[in-house]
C-alpha cells in the first residue's frame, strides 16, 4: 500500500470497523472518527507538510473546516465511546492550531517534534555578546528597586530604563528576523530534500535563537514590570 | 457525515432539551419553537417568566422557590436564602467580605463548601441552586406536558472551573443531564441571532445581578454553516448589579444613622424592606430625572432624601468603572481596537441604567443592542444552543474559550501555564513527570487557574498525588494530561509512557464537591423531589396568604387604619376568617379565591396606609406589596 502525502501517524486499523484505514481524522473504510494516535503530530492533523512558512487564511480555514467535523457538539447523542474520541480530537485540533498560528511556538513545535529542541543550560546565563548591556540593566534595575523603596527621585532611572527598553526591543525583533531566514532555510532544505546532517545543522540554528529570543524577552518583560 | 447517524446506536428518547438562565437574581427557562424556530421563554404559574433565585424551608421542612419565597425574604428571612450563585464553588475565605451584606447564616462547619442554614437545616450552594432548577424544570414539563430531563445551563464566562462544576452538580441534583455549560454572553449573541449575519465581530457586555462578563466574538461564515468563535472573555464574577444595591443600601444606612441614630442591622426585616424600596428607586431613577425616597424608620420618623440621576449616577459610578478595566483587556487580548467592533450587545437587567448605557456606547462609539428584555436575553440564548444540539445536524458551530490560564505549580511556588486563556475550547496539555530520588513512590500535583505568577495568588483547582512503583530515581516516566473540555471543566489522565498503561486519576477537588458528597446529596435530594403540581400550588397558595394575612394585621394595627369605615372594616374581618378557614383546608384554587377576595377588601385600607406622594407611584398596588 502506497503511503499517500504527508504521512499521517493515525492507527493502521479502525477500533470501529477493524478495517485498515489510510484517513487523517475519519476511517477511509467505515468513516467513523479515528482515535487520536499514540504521537501527535500537529502538521500532519492539517495535512501540512512539516514546513516553518504557513499562509494564515488557508490555516484558519482549514481549521475551521474540521472544527465543525470534529467538535463534542456533533456528538451529543453518539455513543460514550465517540464522544471520548470527539473530545480529545477536538482539543489537539485547537491545541495544533494555537501552535501553528504563532511563528515562534511553531518553530518550537517542530524542533519538538524532531527531537532538536534544546532548552539553554542556564536560562540566566547572558548571551555573550549581550552580557555588557546586561549587566549595564541590571544595574539600573536595582538603582530603580532601590530609589522606589526608599522614596527616592525615580524620573531620570525610568527614562535610561526606558531607553534599554527600546533598544532590548530593537535587538528581540533583530533575532526575529534572523529566525525567519533561517525558517526560510530549513524550508528550503525540505523542498531540496536535503541530507539529514544538513537539516540537523538548520535546526541546532533554529534552537540557539529560541534560546536567544526567550532570553531577551524575559529582560524586556522584566523592565516593563519595573516601570509600570 | 456518517459519524452522526451511526447504525445501532439506541438513541436517547428525544425529549426536549430546554435552555435554562441560572441567574443571581432571577432565573429562567427558554425552550425553541419546534416550527418557527424562535426561542421563547416558558412563564411559571404566576404567569410570569422570572423565577426569583430565592429559595427558602418552609417550617413543615417543604421548599417554596422562587415568588413566594422571595415575599418569605421579609417574613423569614432566616429560612430564606437569595443570590446563592455568589457562594457558587466557593471556599468560605472567598466570600467573607460579602457575607457582611448577605442575611445568610453560613455554617462555621464549612471548610471547601459553603453551607448555609436555612432555618434547622444545613445545605450547599449547589443545592439549593439544584431547587430553583428543578422548579424551573417543573414548570418546563407543566408547559409542554412531558417529561424534560435534559438542559443546557448558561453560567457567566468568567466561571472558574469549581464554579462550573458546582453548576453541573446543582444540575444533576436536579435530576437534568447537563448537556452543555454555555457563556452567557455568547447565549446572549446567540438569541440576537447575530449568528445569522454573515461575518462581523461583536462584544457582549453582560452586567448581571453578582457578576461582570465581557466577550469578544467573531462570525465567520463557511461553505458548511456559521461559526461563532469567540476571541476572549473577561470579567469579575463578584461585581454586578448588586453592588450598586449595596452602595445604595450603605449611603442610605449611614445617613440614617446620622439623622436618626438608628443602626441598621443588614440582617433585620427592616434592611430589607429598605432594599426593595431602593431597587424600586434605583429602576425609576432610568427614567426620572430625580425620585425622593420617603422611609417610616422605628422611632416614627420618615426619613426622606431627594435623589437626582446626577447624585445616583455620582455614587455608582465606582461600580461602572469597575467594568472598563476587563473590557479594555478582552479588546487587547482579541487584538482589536473599539472601532473594530461591530456590534456590541448589553445583557443583564442593570445595563438598564442610562450611565451604563451611555459608558459603553461612548467607548465603542456605538449604539449597543438593546431591543431584546435583557433579563430574558440570556435564557433564549440557552434555548438556540439547546436546539442545536438536540438536533444534532446543524448549521452553526460555537467555539468557546477558556476564560482563565490553567498552570501548574512549580519549584518556589510558581505557576508554569500550561493551557493560555482564551484558548479555544476543549484544550489540553501534556507535561512529562518524573522521579527526583530513588524508590520515590510518588509525585504531588497542584493545578491551578489564574493569570498571576505565583500559586498562592491563583485559584486552587486541584491537588494530587502520582502513584508510581519504586525504581530508581529520574527512570519513572509519566505523562499527564489536562484537558479542559467543551464546558470548561477539567479533566486529569495519566500515562506512564514506558508501560502505555493508562491511569485514571482521580482529581479531589480544591474546592467543591467530591462524588461522595454528590452521592449523599441525591440520597436526600428525594426529600424534596417531585411534590405533583397541586402539592406544589396548594404550597405556594399558603405561603401567599401568610404574607397577605400578615400584611393585613400589620396594616389593621396602624394608627391610620383607625380611619376604616366600620362596614369595610367587617368586610376585612371577614374575609380574614374566610381565609384562614380556606388554608387549613387542600383546595388550592379556594384559597386563591380567598386571596383575591381579601386583597379586594383591603383595597381601601391599603389606600389609608400610603401617604398621597407614595399613594400615586404605588397605583393599582396590593396591600401585600406595600
Amino acid at each position: 500500500m502506497s503511503t499517500p502525502f504527508p504521512i499521517t501517524h493515525s492507527p493502521l486499523v479502525c477500533w470501529n470497523c477493524h478495517e485498515r484505514t489510510i484517513g487523517t481524522h475519519f476511517c477511509s473504510s467505515c468513516g467513523k472518527m479515528l482515535q487520536v494516535p499514540e504521537k501527535s503530530d500537529y502538521f500532519a492533523m492539517f495535512e501540512l507538510p512539516r514546513k516553518l512558512w504557513m499562509e494564515m487564511a488557508a490555516l484558519e480555514k482549514k481549521f475551521l473546516q474540521l472544527s465543525w467535523k470534529l467538535h463534542p457538539d456533533n456528538f451529543v447523542n453518539a455513543t460514550p465511546e465517540e464522544r471520548e474520541i470527539s473530545l480529545k480530537r477536538s482539543s489537539e485540533l485547537n491545541d495544533a492550531y494555537r501552535t501553528l498560528r504563532e511563528p515562534v511556538a511553531r518553530v518550537e513545535y517542530l524542533l519538538a517534534i524532531e527531537g532538536a529542541r534544546v532548552e539553554g543550560q542556564n536560562k540566566q546565563q547572558a548571551p555573550p555578546e549581550l552580557l555588557e548591556e546586561v549587566f549595564e540593566l541590571n544595574e539600573s534595575l536595582d538603582e530603580l528597586r532601590e530609589a522606589k523603596a526608599s522614596g527616592g527621585d525615580t524620573a531620570a532611572l525610568k527614562q535610561r530604563l526606558q531607553a534599554a527598553e527600546t533598544n532590548f526591543q530593537g535587538k528581540l525583533a533583530e533575532v526575529d528576523g534572523e529566525l525567519q531566514a533561517v525558517a526560510k532555510d530549513w524550508d528550503k532544505a525540505l523542498d531540496e530534500g536535503a541530507d539529514h546532517a544538513k537539516r540537523k545543522g538548520i535546526m541546532a540554528k533554529l534552537n540557539e535563537l529560541l534560546n536567544r529570543r526567550s532570553y531577551i524577552r524575559n529582560l524586556v518583560v522584566n523592565v516593563q514590570k519595573e516601570l509600570l | 457525515m456518517d459519524g452522526l447517524t451511526p447504525e445501532g446506536v439506541s438513541y436517547k428518547d428525544m425529549a426536549r432539551i430546554v435552555g435554562i438562565d441560572l441567574g443571581t437574581t432571577n432565573s429562567l427557562v427558554a425552550y425553541t419553537d419546534a416550527q418557527t424556530g424562535t426561542p421563547r421563554c416558558i412563564p411559571g404559574p404566576s404567569g410570569s417568566t422570572l423565577c426569583p433565585s430565592v429559595v427558602s424551608l418552609d417550617a413543615d421542612g417543604s421548599i417554596i422557590v422562587g415568588e413566594p419565597a422571595r415575599r418569605r425574604l421579609l417574613t423569614q428571612p432566616e429560612r430564606t436564602i437569595y443570590s446563592v450563585k455568589r457562594l457558587m464553588g466557593r471556599g468560605l475565605a472567598d466570600v467573607q467580605a460579602e457575607l457582611k451584606l448577605f442575611p445568610f447564616r453560613v455554617d462555621p462547619s464549612s471548610n471547601n463548601v459553603i453551607r448555609v442554614k436555612l432555618g434547622d437545616k444545613i445545605f450547599t450552594p449547589p443545592e439549593i441552586s439544584s431547587f430553583i432548577l428543578r422548579e424551573l424544570r417543573n414548570w418546563a414539563e407543566a408547559y409542554f406536558g412531558e417529561a424534560v430531563d435534559r438542559a443546557v445551563i448558561t453560567v457567566p464566562a468568567y466561571f472558574n472551573d469549581a464554579q462550573r462544576q458546582a453548576t453541573k452538580d446543582a444540575g444533576k441534583l436536579a435530576g437534568l443531564e447537563v448537556l452543555r455549560l454555555v457563556n452567557e454572553p455568547t447565549a446572549a449573541a446567540l438569541a440576537y441571532g447575530l449568528h445569522e449575519k454573515q461575518r462581523g465581530t461583536v462584544a457582549v457586555y453582560d452586567l448581571g445581578g453578582g457578576t461582570f462578563d465581557i466577550s469578544v466574538l467573531k462570525l465567520i461564515s463557511t461553505g458548511e454553516g456559521d461559526i461563532f468563535q469567540v476571541l476572549s472573555t473577561n470579567g469579575d464574577t463578584h461585581l454586578g448589579g448588586d453592588d450598586i444595591d449595596h452602595l445604595l443600601q450603605a449611603f442610605v444606612h449611614e445617613q440614617i444613622l446620622q439623622h436618626d441614630q438608628i443602626d441598621f442591622s443588614p440582617h433585620g426585616e427592616l434592611a430589607q424592606e429598605l432594599r426593595k424600596e431602593l431597587i424600586a428607586l434605583k429602576h425609576k431613577l432610568s427614567e426620572a430625572e430625580k425620585v425622593t425616597l420617603r422611609f417610616p424608620l422605628p422611632n416614627g420618623n420618615v426619613f426622606e432624601h431627594e435623589f437626582t440621576r446626577g447624585a445616583f449616577e455620582a455614587l455608582i459610578r465606582p461600580v461602572v468603572d469597575r467594568t472598563m478595566a476587563p473590557v479594555r483587556q478582552a479588546l487587547a487580548d482579541a487584538q482589536l481596537s473599539p472601532q473594530q467592533i461591530e456590534e456590541v450587545v448589553l445583557v443583564g437587567g442593570a445595563t438598564r441604567t442610562p450611565l451604563i448605557r451611555r459608558t459603553v456606547q461612548e467607548y465603542f462609539d456605538r449604539k449597543p443592542h438593546t431591543e431584546l428584555n435583557p433579563d430574558e436575553v440570556v435564557a433564549l440564548g440557552a434555548a438556540v444552543q439547546a436546539n442545536i444540539l438536540d438536533r444534532g445536524v446543524q448549521n452553526m458551530l460555537l467555539l468557546d474559550v477558556t476564560p482563565l490560564s490553567l498552570g501548574i505549580e512549580t519549584y518556589g511556588g510558581a505557576v508554569a501555564k500550561i493551557i493560555p486563556r482564551n484558548s479555544t475550547i476543549p484544550a489540553s496539555a501534556q507535561e512529562l513527570y518524573t522521579t527526583g530520588v530513588d524508590n520515590q513512590t510518588g509525585i504531588d500535583i497542584h493545578v491551578l487557574q489564574g493569570e498571576r505568577e505565583l500559586a498562592k495568588d491563583c485559584r486552587s483547582l486541584a491537588r494530587f498525588t502520582l502513584r508510581i512503583p519504586p525504581a530508581p530515581a529520574g527512570l519513572p516516566r509519566v505523562e499527564v494530561k489536562f484537558l479542559i473540555d467543551a464546558n470548561g471543566i477539567l479533566q486529569v489522565g495519566a500515562k506512564d509512557v514506558r508501560s502505555g498503561e493508562e491511569h485514571f486519576i482521580e482529581v479531589q477537588p480544591s474546592y467543591g464537591l467530591n462524588d461522595a458528597d454528590i452521592e449523599r446529596m441525591l440520597e436526600e435530594s428525594i426529600e424534596y423531589a417531585e411534590q405533583d403540581f397541586a402539592e406544589r400550588q396548594l404550597i405556594e397558595a399558603r405561603t401567599e396568604s401568610e404574607s397577605i394575612l400578615a400584611a393585613t394585621a400589620k396594616g389593621l394595627a396602624n394608627p391610620r387604619a383607625a380611619a376604616l369605615p366600620a362596614a369595610e372594616r367587617a368586610e376585612v374581618d371577614q374575609s380574614v376568617a374566610a381565609l384562614q378557614a380556606a388554608v387549613k383546608g387542600s383546595d388550592y384554587k379556594l384559597i386563591r379565591k380567598k386571596i383575591d377576595e381579601l386583597n379586594h377588601a383591603t383595597g381601601h385600607l391599603a389606600e389609608l396606609l400610603m401617604n398621597t406622594a407614595v399613594q400615586t407611584a404605588l397605583e393599582g398596588k396590593k396591600l401585600a406589596e406595600v
